[in-house]
């Protein structure tokens, strides 16, 4: 049954050769990326836990612990379960600051080199027999499969074309985006790995079983009595492992790196917590099989997947195992080389020798990740050759298991106790990794047992050297942090980030000003540490991220760009030497001027994270929003300034009354904003007493006239800084000045209705005296005379009853007129007034109104209409100017238009033509009521005006067309028909 | 919140009885795959809270 050693190798290369393929097909875009970041891809690449010791080592520890083997996979299942209240809070800091692993992380927490350096070596060391345990697996697969002496160098070679897949799909550019293409890889991997094991288990239960009754039927018979002599772990020994792979399940390099670094969003994290435990599930299920299949043949069988394939004797059984075994490996070898390059390279290779600023920095940092990659991936090779083969799987992942837990207590220090400073966690990691060394990973070495450490021996002589060993060195770890950290002083920076890492932070950040005045100067310094080209790429990187120019001045966003360059360059080159770099290069500014919260970052922040508020926290952002809002609506323009005199809210309506975005202002200071504006906040902070008002300032070319108003804020829990309110009182002192325009014009109107009434009575006596002229002769011509003379004191009468009824607020003074009017009469008669005057003599004037248009109305009064609208239009023509009058009907309405092709109506009066006192005639020419009494007559008429200006197909002039209803011979008529007419 | 006070008195409740997932192993009277029933009931229960706290964050 053996297989041939060169086909094995073929087979395994193949596979990693469909892997490559996998990659290639990723990077083209040949596959869409609805599907590369689909969440449930993220999901599987978290399957990268289940490694080769899911497929070999979770059959072997059900051997020797019977359910026991869970532990492995419900420890991370709990991990990811508490995903809200534990992962999601350590994917918000890692993000925010780009932080890519967990050396990373406590070098931010602890603001110490010693402890991401120290969790960096720890994590060499625990990752090591992990490591060992992949290419053990690979190794001893080969060797089963072929029965060859040379099964290390395939394991070799296999390693060598993972390490060169993990340096192409993962090592391509920098560390800090998101690699697709590697998690669509890993993702295949694990699909890969749980076919194989759902395969694997299918076989065992329908093939060396028949079937599920067989199974139960064998485990209730023989295989009662192999169940019973399997040891059980002791509860306590079981909730260990259970804590050992909870805290593995995140805290291991590689799974860090996927959970944290590459995961795409909160709700893909949060998504994992119920996807990733139905896939270990998954995962789970078919070991119990494979081992009671394995032990139901023979009881000598390897105690691996491969027990399978010894049982049935087909080759492709064996492959099956072979493939799953190598998709588990390799996934996790690679992820294991990527994650712990980067750590090397942030934690001991560049704070051993800082970079220099040259010009291919990125191409050395990353030829410099391509060698770590491949050197992890030899190291745990070599380590597999020298320690691996002497000890089980068991032995090394548990080593490797405990290791990582020592990070545990740190961990959930930063999430939660914001008094644990570096000298209790380096303490606390010293204190546990000494005795994880000499309890575990010395021995494994050395393969030798050192003498028991003080304490072991609390526990039972029984219980296995993992067990004692992990809770003493946790219970050292905790004991010394907790000591150290309330005993020693804790550092202004680390107070700070651990108000960044706390879940229930408050973070204060200070208005600092920079030593750097614009975005461009930020490039010219950063070049003295990474170089002209670096600089720029990370300064043009950053200002894209934030959506702001080179030309930026603002101290708001400048702060921001800092904190970006120092993020992102912390996922480069680690937070340690990414704070050196800015704290050097880009330095604040310490003058004399005062220090306040950053309130504009802190409502920023609070807008991002609004979503995961909760509770009391949720109903305050509330309120703050509706507070925010108030002032943001306030139909007044606001300002808000600091003591620093940066700006801190600029309010929508004084965007839209000085035309300056609000956007666009915030974050800088007063003396950049454009004029008028420094000078005019300026004065009214200066100013003793406020309000100043009516200051008069010209905005986007036009004059406007605005009320100044100030408050200092004040008071104990006051922020410092000052409000503005900015009043337009521009509309207010137009309309004042109206008010006195208006004043003076009805006093002459009173003048005028006194005059008219002193007028009445000489007129009735001039109107009596042609009466009784008319009974005293029989003279033609006197008669006429008497007539004429009645019909001007008649029409003088109006004119004054007009004059009385404006007077009087506009009420009629007249009965709705109701007589028959001739248009053309009416047209002729008030061209016959008109042409009286001197100035209308080189106007043309056209009557081309029909005699059998007849309205109903007053015609003395709608002749005044039609005079002042001539008159208005012999104004507005230059001379040889035309007027021409028209009419025409219309269903029950006649329309009487008077056109001239004068100057045309100013704009800016159209809306207020018929306004009493609206004029655009020089003073003393007109007094604005000719059209305010036209409209009140056609009113009174029941019609309607019409203003086109310039008339429709005409380049100028205006066209006035007045509506009036036609008459009908219905109408009743109280008065005789006026002649006139 | 409560959601969450819920998975976290689910998970460490579950830590304290987890040792009860090993007794189903060599006993004879208990179906093999109850461990893995119980852990799926969890999952299930998982994603009904996680559609819950989705509903709740709307």
């Amino acid at each position: 049954m053996n297989v041939e050693l060169v086909g094995v190798a073929l087979l395994g290369l193949g596979y990693l050769g469909i892997l490559f393929g996998c990659g290639m097909a990723v990077e083209r875009g040949w596959v869409p990326v609805r599907v590369t970041r689909h969440p449930m891809v993220y999901t599987l690449a978290l399957g990268v836990y289940a490694s080769a010791w899911a497929v070999y080592g979770s059959v072997e520890m059900a051997g020797k612990a019977g359910f026991g083997y869970l532990a492995y996979y419900l420890g991370a299942a709990g991990a990811f379960l508490l995903a809200p209240v534990l992962l999601v809070p350590i994917q918000r800091i890692t993000r925010t600051y780009q932080l890519s692993s967990l050396a990373d992380l406590f070098a931010f927490r602890y603001r110490s080199r010693w402890a991401g350096t120290l969790v960096t070596l720890l994590s060499l060391l625990a990752v090591l027999p992990l490591l060992g345990i992949q290419v053990q697996t690979l190794s001893d697969a080969v060797t089963l499969l072929t029965g060859s002496r040379y099964s290390s160098a395939v394991a070799l070679l296999f390693c060598a074309v993972i390490a060169a897949c993990a340096v192409v799909f993962g090592a391509r550019h920098s560390h800090r985006h998101r690699h697709d293409t590697l998690l669509t890889v890993i993702a295949f991997e694990s699909v890969i790995k749980l076919l194989a094991m759902l395969g694997l288990g299918a076989i065992a239960l329908w093939w060396v079983f028949d079937g599920p009754q067989d199974l139960q039927r064998w485990l209730e018979g023989p295989g009662a009595a192999i169940q019973a002599t399997t040891p059980q772990l002791e509860a306590p020994q079981w909730r260990t492992l259970l804590l050992l792979f909870f805290a593995a399940a995140f805290m291991m390099p590689h799974l860090f790196q996927i959970t944290f670094a590459e995961s795409l969003s909160r709700h893909t994290l949060l998504q994992a917590s119920w996807s990733l435990p139905l896939f270990l599930l998954l995962m789970a299920l078919p070991v119990p099989l494979i081992l009671w299949a394995a032990q139901s043949t023979n009881d000598s069988l390897p105690l691996t997947a491969y027990a399978a394939y010894v049982m049935t004797e087909h080759w492709w059984v064996g492959v099956l195992a072979f493939i799953g075994g190598l998709a588990a490996a390799s996934g996790t070898m690679m992820m294991i080389a990527l994650a712990l390059s980067g750590m090397v390279l942030n934690h001991l290779v560049l704070v051993a020798r800082p970079p220099e600023a040259r010009s291919d920095l990125y191409g050395w940092l990353l030829w410099l990740r391509r060698a770590l990659v491949v050197g992890v991936i030899i190291g745990g090779w070599l380590f597999a050759e020298s320690v691996g083969r002497y000890h089980s799987l068991t032995s090394l992942g548990l080593a490797a298991f405990v290791g990582m837990a020592q990070c545990l207590p740190g961990m959930l220090a930063l999430l939660y106790w914001p008094g644990a400073n570096r000298k209790g966690t380096v303490a606390g990691l010293l204190g546990g990794i000494g005795v994880w060394l000499w309890g575990l990973w010395l021995p494994l070495l050395l393969n030798i047992e050192l003498p028991a450490l003080p304490f072991t021996t609390l526990t039972n002589a029984s219980d296995p050297a993992w067990y004692s060993t992990t809770l003493l060195s946790l219970a050292v770890n905790i004991v010394l942090l907790i000591v150290v950290s309330l005993f020693t002083r804790i550092s202004e920076g680390e107070r700070s980030a651990a108000e960044a890492c706390s879940v229930d932070a408050v973070i204060r950040s200070k208005r600092l000003p920079l030593e750097a005045a614009t975005a461009g100067d930020f490039t010219a310094h950063l070049a003295q540490a990474l170089g002209e080209e670096a600089a720029g790429r990370e300064v043009e990187r950053a200002l894209k991220a934030l959506n702001l120019t080179p030309q930026e001045r603002r101290p708001y966003a400048l702060r921001r760009l800092r904190d970006r360059i120092q993020a992102n360059l912390s996922g480069l080159m680690g937070p340690s030497v990414a704070r050196d770099i800015v704290d050097r290069y880009l330095p604040y500014r310490h003058d004399d001027a005062p220090v306040t919260d950053d309130i504009h970052f802190v409502e920023s922040r609070l807008e991002a994270y609004r979503s995961r508020l909760t509770g009391l926290a949720r109903e305050l952002d509330g309120l703050r929003r509706h507070h925010r809002q108030t002032l943001a609506y306030l139909p007044v323009g606001l300002c808000v300034l600091g003591d620093d005199d940066e700006l801190l809210m600029w309010n929508q309506a004084l965007s839209q009354l000085s035309g300056i975005s609000g956007d666009s202002v915030i974050g800088s200071r007063r003396d950049s904003l454009p004029p008028p504006w420094p000078n005019l906040l300026s004065s009214v902070l200066n100013a003793s007493q406020t309000p100043l008002y009516k200051q008069a300032v010209t905005l986007h070319g036009k004059d406007y006239f605005l009320t100044l108003h100030k408050a200092v804020l004040s008071g104990h829990d006051s922020r410092g800084g000052s409000v503005i309110l900015v009043e337009d009182h521009t509309e207010m002192k137009w309309l004042e000045e109206e008010l006195v325009h208006a004043a003076r014009l009805a006093s002459i109107g009173q003048l005028a209705a006194g005059v008219a009434h002193e007028i009445g009575n000489p007129i009735t006596g001039i109107s009596s005296l042609a009466q009784n002229l008319r009974y005293d002769t029989d003279d033609p011509a006197l008669l006429e005379t008497a007539d004429h003379i009645q019909q001007l004191t008649q029409r003088v009468t109006k004119i004054v009853n007009s004059l009385v009824g404006f007077a009087h607020g506009g009420r009629p003074a007249l009965p709705l007129p109701t007589a028959p009017a001739a248009l053309k009469t009416i047209s002729d008669d008030a061209l016959h007034l008109i042409h009286l005057a001197r100035s209308s003599e080189d106007i043309v004037f056209i009557n081309t109104c029909s005699d059998d248009i007849v309205v109903r109305g007053d015609a003395q009064r709608l002749t005044q209409v039609m005079v002042n609208l001539l008159s208005n239009a012999k104004d507005a023509c230059r001379p040889q100017g035309t007027v021409q009058i028209t009419a025409g009907t219309q269903a029950s309405h006649a329309w009487w238009r008077v056109t001239d092709d004068g100057h045309g109506i100013d704009p800016s009066v159209k809306h207020r033509l018929f306004e009493p006192f609206t004029t655009t005639k020089p003073a003393g020419e007109g007094t604005g009521l000719g059209l305010s009494l036209a409209y009140q007559i056609i009113n009174e008429h029941q019609g309607k005006i019409e203003v086109a200006s310039p008339p429709p197909g005409k380049p100028r002039g205006t066209a006035i067309t007045l509506w009036l209803p036609l008459y009908q011979q219905d109408d009743h008529s109280p008065h005789a028909p006026d002649t006139d007419c | 919140m409560y959601v969450y006070r819920i998975m976290l008195f689910l998970v460490f409740g579950g830590y304290l009885l987890s040792p009860l997932f090993m007794d189903g192993w060599g006993d004879p009277t208990a179906a093999w795959y109850r461990p893995f029933a119980i852990w799926g009931g969890l999952i299930a229960l998982t994603l009904w809270l996680e559609q819950k706290r989705k509903l709740d964050e709307r």
